[in-house]
């Protein structure tokens, strides 16, 4: 049926990056053909990461990993949503984990987070898609991360993968509220450029 | 829609990084859903957090996970796009914010605050630390100086209002930290209505507080 054929390298992060099938070919499989084998091989490059991100911002490991299975789950029933050419696959996997995370913690609200795609979908306003391929894409991304300087690296970690809210950055960095918004502003001063053209 | 004020880059990240309270991510998202360049601006965004769940080392998974998953995956539900349309039955309230205001703008139920100021609090999920509330200005009328406990985003919906930091109609969003303090005045001819998230961990012994105390009952 589906192919198990994962190495151990793929379960690795990997800095090559070179043995990992293209996501957003996988994912293409999985909305056309509902093959399970692209979705097993989205679940080895995906849900580990998605596991250890939820576990940075506090959720223990039995919760971490539902999320994660949530995530998988969804990208499975939303595959044929994904517009491709529309920003790479790991960035739309990564909005479908936070709002999962956000909605459980808003469990008692009905009101699902409302993310990008359908705000699009409701304007009817679409940019241009990008003509990059996914690694390109998540590659040049990860450079401009790493052309930040130490603290505003931190900050954006802070926000991003361990999602602590500004105030509490502000806390677990021991700055000012201003400073870590300004870091912020700094860091994106510096990313702008090389994410012009990439969605 | 000219959108002359738009969230701070800060904040836009961190509707990015999903990490807005409740209130301040629907003020957010409603301006999005008004505003092509900030939609513009959380499309990169967005791929900051991509990149960085890409980068990130890999927890293994306990033992069944995929089969688990190819189980659920039998099942073969897909989801649906989301209907199109305003869920409210008022067109001029955008989606993101129809879901808290079903029955539209001319149906609320104003709570007197003062002269010529009106609120509405809107009801939020009870893990949200801020709160989200509906603040409407009569034509010509001024909202009492005040400053912020904490972060406040005002968006207009309706009409317009003048401050010291410019004028503010339908879309624009203002974003102040605490330390501001200003004076808004609503222009002639119409009402200004405005959909507004404030901390809620504000302290009360503040003489800034006081004031805003009995504008939003605090
Ligand atoms: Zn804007």
């Amino acid at each position: 049926m589906y192919a198990l054929s994962m190495s151990d390298e793929r379960q690795k992060p990997g800095p090559s990056g070179q043995t990992e099938a293209d996501p957003a070919a996988l994912l293409d499989r999985v909305a056309r053909d509902r093959d399970k084998a692209a979705l097993a091989e989205l679940f080895a490059i995906f849900a580990p990461r998605i596991k250890s991100m939820m576990m940075k911002l506090g959720a223990d490991a039995a919760l971490a990993e539902d999320l994660a299975q949530e995530t998988l789950l969804s990208v499975w029933r939303k595959a044929h949503l994904y517009v491709a050419g529309r920003g790479a696959v790991a960035t739309w996997i990564f909005t479908i984990a936070r709002n999962l995370r956000i909605d459980q913690l808003r469990r008692q609200s009905n009101k699902p987070y409302v993310d990008l795609e359908s705000i699009e979908i409701e304007s009817d306003a679409r940019g241009a898609p990008s003509l990059l391929e996914e690694s390109e894409i998540v590659d040049r991304v990860s450079r401009a991360i790493e052309t930040l300087s130490p603290e505003q690296r931190e900050v954006v970690r802070l926000s991003f993968v361990h999602e602590l809210p500004h105030a509490e950055i502000a806390v677990r960095v021991g700055i000012p509220l201003g400073t870590v918004k300004s870091r912020l502003r700094l860091a994106y001063d510096r990313l702008r450029p090389m994410l012009e053209d990439l969605h | 829609m000219t959108i002359a004020f738009h969230p701070d880059i800060s904040t836009l990240m961190a509707w990015s990084a999903g990490t807005l309270d409740e209130p301040f991510a629907v003020v957010v998202s409603t301006h999005m859903a008004m505003c092509e360049a900030c939609r513009e601006t959380a499309r990169r965004t967005d791929l900051i957090g991509g990149a960085l769940l890409k980068a990130e080392t890999a927890e293994p998974m306990s033992d069944g996970a995929l089969e688990r998953l190819l189980e659920a995956a039998d099942d073969e539900r897909i989801d649906l796009p989301e209907p199109r349309g305003s869920d409210s039955v008022d067109p001029s309230v955008p989606q993101p914010l129809a879901r808290y205001l079903p029955d539209g703008l001319d149906a609320v139920k104003w709570k007197f605050s003062g002269p010529g100021v009106a609120t509405c609090e809107l009801p939020t999920g009870t893990n949200a630390n801020g709160r989200l509330m509906l603040l409407r200005v009569g034509a010509g009328k001024r909202v009492p100086e005040h400053g912020h406990g904490g972060q406040e985003l005002t968006l207009i919906l309706r009409g317009a209002y003048g401050d010291r930091f410019g004028r503010f109609a339908a879309g624009d969003l203002a974003d102040h930290d605490e330390d501001v303090e200003h004076q808004p005045i609503a222009e002639p001819g119409e009402d200004c209505i405005c959909l507004v998230a404030v901390d809620a961990r504000l302290n009360f012994r503040s003489r800034v507080i006081r004031t805003l105390q009995p504008l939003f009952g605090f």
